[in-house]
């Protein structure tokens, strides 16, 4: 039988249907930040169901770092904040409902970039910061009331100051990483119901229990009675994580007592969840042969309006800042930090791109200045089996120098260095989290995997169905993965960070275990991660394991134009062991290409708190057209066969692989995307040098 | 207004509204694989077949269907060597863009039997894959061509 994605029998969230369903469409505030005065539904044609602010006043708040978000807001903080909601009997009536609802505002003064809000005086975005208590809460929370940040996370290990004194030569420089979209194929699309005092919500989520948690705080109920199913996503790269739409559906269902389907415009989704911006200064020191004395680093996050998951993005922008070297003196401060632009949450790489981008450049930088080969310079330095991260934990099966040697050989960095960069990152995985699988064996020589994985198109299913069926002695088509159901299924952390096929598959070796010890019915298996970082010294232990990888690349520069081109591109990623092969080379390869529009084009523009590019014409994302002339990938695999994610491990090293590239014909670029304006400007300031 | 046209190689009658695009007519008579993504005809996922010519649902008044033949990749069987070549390949992987990507690469390779890789990339560059599948889906179109000229050849 052909795949379901080939011959168009591929079902999605967005093609839920359910018997006497409305649609609904979001009104939303068209002010950065504002007060809603007056709400007028007296023009909304009859029939349709209107959810007005005195609908919600009985629900909670919700927010899984900060709770700071209300289901529609009285005071929207961003373009596009819901003040109202309409269902009707078709989108298109929803539509024309939304738009004959008429809102009053009062605006109210906004700040629209990170480093304006965390200045003295600059206009607060909330007053408050009140911590959630929700599982994805894990860490020390540190935020400084008072102020726009919700979360500071620091990194003190060794004398930095008397670091530096020992540097022959300090790199300082400041880099900006825009702003980007998800921009799934699939928009956010969920239906809810509710039977019986029960809600029931069917979303493309990557996020099942923490969704159950926010909801059943939201309308005050058990967990138990709120079930979450999750769809096949049309995408996600992070966009489908936490609470998007479902607890506005979910109160229009309330109101309307019918099930609501919710289907987000396009032009919507920038207004949903995009990428942090952020800003990331670099002081890096070494002595004259080159070896690290200290590092000082800096991250501001803009989370935009509402916090989402940006404490946890900021942390790890922060950890993973000082990257794979061996650096006896660190400083990190990373701030998460509110702006009135749309929310910014996970994105594949989670904040771990925007100061890897910062460092592998500075790295590029201090080689200049001291005159070594850039390669040279990253293998003294690099991490070594045993050695001891600045947060204190040990690192164990290192690949990174086999990585790196891997790209420079790709690239024929050694033969000649000129139009090339190398790179090389490290990233962490969820630590602590947990992982559940049940496995049922059926009377016809079956098994059905109950479990939370979910599946956006990385292969989770794909991959654990291959795991289970290696397990249990079976052929793949002898085992079931039905979509997740949170009545169903055991808890599981969430499908995030890469951490699905190594937890879950460690999970289900423990169900399979159980069962074959008792009796092959049925088998329970659990695993645990354990771990954590002080918030205010960063020790700790930040990952379980670490993904590894390097790039290279090679570029060309047209010096008339400003424009950029790849030529070729590698990366080595360390896989552990391979458990899907075509699977893993896709995520790759998918990475690789989202590292490319992140490192050549793609940026979300912000005017006065708008969106100026809210579609796939203005926001361009990577085509054919725009692959390297040669992209390869090699997936190292190591002795241990302990398996490590790839679902994000390729996009970090690319962009500062090409922004290397280009330094080394003299062209030093410091903010992504790396644009033919960009360019342009890094010419005229070369040749305003040698003048 | 009553359009008909023939789809997938059968006869339909269907009332449509003069203002409607062809990807809402079409998912309205069970063919939901034309996905509306990006609306303005540049990412390729409402792909349909109009007489045999690769375009945008989503930019296709559905009038303009009249009296012609479309097809979408629920017509194409299943057993299509480009449906088969993606499906061996894995050339997707939300799979998403697929059903639109499918068509495309159909059309391509009526209009060019043994395309280079280049020829590859630029036939297909008006179909975009955020999953960023390009390479394996290069490599099926290829593994396709090979089959379809095997089949004449042999």
């Amino acid at each position: 039988m052909t795949d379901p994605r080939v011959t168009g029998r591929a079902r999605y969230a967005e093609d839920l249907e359910a018997e006497g369903m409305l649609h609904a469409r979001i009104v939303r505030s068209p002010y950065p930040h504002a007060r809603v005065t007056g709400l007028d539904a007296s023009q909304v044609p009859e029939g349709c169901v209107v959810l007005l602010p005195e609908d919600v006043r009985d629900l909670g708040r919700y927010g899984v770092q900060i709770r700071d978000q209300s289901v529609l807001a009285g005071r929207p903080r961003h373009v596009g904040d819901p003040v109202a909601a309409v269902a009707a009997g078709s989108a298109r009536a929803a539509e024309e409902a939304a738009a004959s609802l008429f809102v009053d505002y009062e605006e109210l003064p906004a700040v629209p970039d990170v480093l304006q809000a965390v200045q003295p005086g600059a206009p607060l975005v909330h007053e408050g910061h009140e911590l959630a208590s929700t599982g994805a809460a894990y860490f020390g929370l540190r935020p400084q009331q008072g102020t726009n940040v919700c979360h500071r996370f620091r990194i003190r290990d060794g004398d930095v100051a008397g670091g530096f004194e020992q540097a022959e030569a300090v790199v300082d420089e400041t880099f900006r990483v825009a702003g980007a979209h998800h921009a799934a194929m699939e928009p956010h699309a969920c239906l809810a119901r509710w039977e019986q005092g029960r809600l029931e919500v069917q979303t493309g989520t990557q996020t099942p229990f923490n969704l159950r948690e926010e909801l059943a705080g939201i309308f005050g109920l058990e967990p138990e009675r709120v079930r979450v199913v999750c769809r096949p996503m049309g995408g996600s790269f992070g966009a489908k994580t936490f609470l998007r739409t479902e607890a506005i559906a979910a109160a229009l269902a309330r109101k309307a007592g019918r099930p609501v389907k919710l289907v987000l415009p396009r032009d919507e989704e920038w207004q949903t969840l995009n990428r942090h911006p952020a800003v990331v200064r670099v002081k890096l020191g070494a002595r004259a042969d080159g070896t690290f004395t200290a590092a000082q680093i800096e991250c501001y996050a803009d989370t935009g309006a509402y916090a989402d998951s940006g404490p946890g993005v900021a942390q790890k922008m922060g950890f993973a800042a000082p990257g794979p070297y061996r650096i006896p003196n660190v400083a990190v401060d990373a701030y998460c930090v509110y702006t009135n632009l749309p929310p910014n949450g996970a994105f594949r790489g989670y904040g771990q791109m925007q100061s890897t981008w910062a460092r592998e450049r500075a790295v590029d930088l201090l080689a200049d200045r001291l005159g070594l080969d850039p390669l040279e310079l990253r293998l003294k330095n690099l991490l070594r089996e045993g050695d001891r991260y600045c947060t204190g934990e040990p690192m164990h099966d290192v690949h990174y120098a086999e990585c790196l040697e891997r790209a420079a050989e790709a690239i024929g960095w050694r033969d000649d260095r000129r139009g090339k960069g190398l790179s090389v990152i490290l990233k962490g995985m969820q630590t602590p989290s947990r992982a559940a699988i049940a496995v049922e064996a059926g009377d016809d020589g079956t098994y059905v995997l109950r479990c939370a994985t979910a599946e956006m198109g990385q292969g989770a299913i794909h991959a654990i169905t291959l795991l289970a069926a290696e397990l249990l002695g079976v052929e793949p088509d002898r085992v079931r993965f039905p979509a997740p159901d949170t009545d169903v299924v055991p808890f599981d952390t969430r499908t995030t960070s890469s951490r699905s096929t190594y937890m879950m598959g460690r999970a289900l070796e423990a169900a399979v275990r159980d069962l074959q010890a008792n009796g092959g019915r049925r088998g329970f298996g659990e695993v645990a991660n354990a771990g954590g970082l002080d918030p205010d010294t960063g020790q700790g232990v930040a990952s379980t394991h670490w993904h590894q990888a390097a790039a290279g690349a090679e570029v060309r520069v047209d010096e008339e134009t400003g424009k950029l081109e790849v030529v070729r591109l590698h990366t080595a990623v360390y896989a552990g062991r391979v458990v899907n092969r075509p699977g893993a080379e896709l995520q790759n390869e998918g990475s690789m290409i989202m590292g490319l529009g992140s490192a050549l084009f793609e940026e979300v523009v912000f005017r006065d708190g708008q969106v100026v590019n809210p579609n796939l014409s203005d926001y361009a994302i990577p085509s054919f057209a725009d692959l390297p002339e040669r992209m390869t990938h090699e997936l190292l695999e190591g002795e241990s066969g302990e398996i490590h994610g790839l679902g994000e491990t390729a996009l970090p090293p690319v962009p500062p692989a090409i922004g290397n590239a280009v330094a080394s014909l003299g062209l030093e670029l410091f903010d992504l995307p790396m644009t033919p304006e960009r360019v342009t400007e890094a010419i005229e300031r070369r040749v305003g040098v040698k003048a | 207004m009553n359009l008909r046209f023939r789809l997938n190689g059968e006869a339909v009658e269907v009332e449509a509204r003069t203002d409607e695009m062809l990807h809402d007519v079409l998912n309205r008579l069970g063919c939901v694989s034309v996905r509306e993504t990006c609306g303005i005809g540049v990412c390729g996922a409402c792909t349909v077949l109009l007489e045999g010519e690769a375009v945008s649902g989503c930019l296709l008044l559905a009038p303009l269907a009249e009296g012609r033949e479309v097809t979408t990749v629920e017509g194409l069987g299943g057993d299509d060597p480009v449906q088969t070549a993606f499906a061996e390949v894995h050339a997707f992987q939300c799979g998403y863009c697929t059903p639109g990507m499918v068509l495309a690469a159909a059309r391509l390779l009526e209009e060019n039997p043994s395309p280079a890789e280049e020829e590859i990339r630029l036939g297909l560059a008006g179909n975009l894959c955020r999953c960023g599948s390009y390479v394996k889906i290069v490599e099926a179109v290829r593994l396709a061509a090979r089959r379809k000229e095997g089949a004449w050849t042999s």
